[in-house]
């Protein structure tokens, strides 16, 4: 039982079919790049070519996964205009596999490998850095209110929804912003470069707990291989800037969210000891 | 009847006439319900209403909120929650207002619904805020349990009791709408869809915890 596409259910026994098709020999030989990591792959598609079975081969997971997809959607031939759902569609096709190990990969600096061009190269995806994003707000938000919760007492706290809004600009504009100055000064690819945010963002959340040293290292790292192509110090000094305005990012949301509440206890301490010199005062006269 | 109706007429031929209702019997088999009166057009939707509340409370059968789905529930809902979960301003904080819950709620749930359909999910928009809307009943059953909560004197084992109770709404929202929306995705990516509807109940639900009454 399936659901059709006006959501009424329908009987469609054979369901398992259009799942198969969607396998790598199906794919034209130009969509595949002959990089140095496809070797493997063109080893396992002289395999699939022997076996006439088209089975769910899990030793075939492996390497799948790297490239493409396996679930992908029918794109149709027809011109896709922005305001179609279908135009963003190409964006999303991911699986939960592949989001896992990109995110992974972002989070552990990796020297050897460049990680832009062994995930991200062949199928960008806009749904890791968004999601990230909107959970980076949520626990921000919710972290901060937990925070002022526990430094007043009971009679004084409301939920902060303001803090929820401030997030959400904040980690937006970093978001957006980011990307498109970098796109400006190297003409690279905008679309990787949205992607790139995900590790910057990743370690962000990290930050609060660890030092800054491991997200500065992995910065460098992720950029360095792309960015050799220019000029030396020239990337070096952009280095700098996209590592400083990170941990000015940093800085800022630990800053508003985290130590507000130092200031509020330092303000009632005051107003405890202003009322009793008044009251003393009083008494006095 | 035929004899009645011929000792009216002037003539004395007897005139075949279609004897009937005005209302007739005919257009019965057609759902013309603009003549019925509202008390059964109500009574009609509220137990609609209310037995799609029995569904999203015992998730048992998977067809009838996906079908047959309406936005009177999820509107019922969102806007008792939000009224339930008001506070004011205080010196400290800009406390939470109606308005910004209701929004939180819809612009969640359109962005839940949008990322569904961009992973390639066969659902439809309306239905999915249907799913999510009546999804939301047992944190809104906690809510209600909290606020009468605040009435007993014990202040340090409320918070504790408080929290458990809104985690086991949490829990049972969760797998409600886990029995609902993860069969319209392919396995592959049934948890990249889950886990936003898992961030968006999560929201709520420590909203529902934070909440405290104003002195």
């Amino acid at each position: 039982m399936m659901f059709s596409n006006d959501g009424f259910l329908i009987d469609q026994s054979s369901n398992k079919n259009p799942s198969q098709t969607h396998l790598f020999t199906s794919f034209p030989n130009s969509a595949v790049d002959l990089d140095d990591d496809d070797e493997n792959d063109r080893s396992v598609e002289n395999k699939i070519n022997n076996n006439p079975s088209y089975g769910y081969n899990p030793s075939n997971e492996q390497h799948l996964s790297l490239p493409l997809s396996i679930t992908t959607n029918n794109i149709k031939n027809e011109q896709l205009h922005i305001w179609q759902i279908e135009y963003y569609q190409k964006y999303f096709q991911i699986d939960t596999q592949q989001l896992l190990e990109r995110l992974l990969a972002s989070m552990t600096p990796q020297p050897n490998k460049s990680y832009f061009n062994s995930t991200i190269k062949h199928n960008p995806d806009l749904y890791g850095p968004f999601w990230v994003c909107i959970t980076f707000i949520v626990t921000v938000a919710i972290s901060g209110n937990i925070v002022t919760y526990f430094h007043l007492p009971d009679a004084d706290f409301q939920i902060d929804f303001s803090k929820i809004t401030l997030s959400a600009i904040f980690i937006y504009l970093y978001w957006w912003l980011m990307p498109t100055f970098i796109y400006f000064f190297f003409r690279y690819y905008i679309k990787f470069s949205i992607l790139w945010i995900i590790p910057i963002i990743w370690l962000q959340w990290l930050l609060t707990i660890i030092a800054s040293l491991i997200s500065g290292s992995v910065l460098i790292v992720t950029f360095w291989p792309t960015v050799n192509y220019g000029r030396k110090h020239f990337s070096a000094l952009s280095m700098l800037v996209i590592l400083f305005i990170h941990l000015l990012m940093a800085i800022c949301i630990m800053l508003v969210f985290f130590h507000i509440s130092d200031k509020n206890i330092n303000m009632k301490n005051e107003t405890i000891i202003l009322t009793t010199i008044i009251s003393s005062t009083k008494s006095n006269v | 009847m035929n004899n009645d109706q011929n000792s009216f007429l002037p003539s004395s031929q007897p005139i075949d006439i279609i004897d009937g209702n005005i209302t007739s019997t005919s257009n019965q088999n057609e759902l013309s319900t603009l003549d019925e009166p509202i008390f059964e057009t109500i009574k009609r939707d509220l137990s609609a209403v209310l037995r799609k509340f029995s569904h999203a409370l015992i998730p048992r059968q998977s067809l009838t909120l996906l079908q047959q789905w309406d936005l009177w529930g999820p509107l019922i809902l969102v806007t008792t929650l939000a009224i339930l979960l008001q506070t004011n301003t205080t010196k400290t904080s800009s406390g939470m207002h109606f308005a910004e819950v209701f929004i939180l709620m819809l612009i969640g749930s359109i962005a839940i619904t949008i990322n569904s359909q961009l992973l390639g999910g066969k659902i439809s928009f309306f239905q999915s805020i249907c799913v999510l809307g009546y999804c939301l009943l047992p944190l809104l059953i906690s809510a209600f349990i909290n606020n009468f909560l605040f009435y007993l004197p014990y202040k340090s084992i409320l918070h504790i009791i408080r929290f458990l109770i809104v985690m086991i709404a949490f829990t049972w929202t969760m797998y409600a709408s886990i029995c609902f929306l993860g069969q319209t995705q392919h396995p592959n990516r049934r948890i990249l869809v889950l886990y936003p509807i898992f961030l968006f109940y999560f929201l709520v639900s420590w909203l529902i915890i934070l909440h405290t009454h104003s002195k």
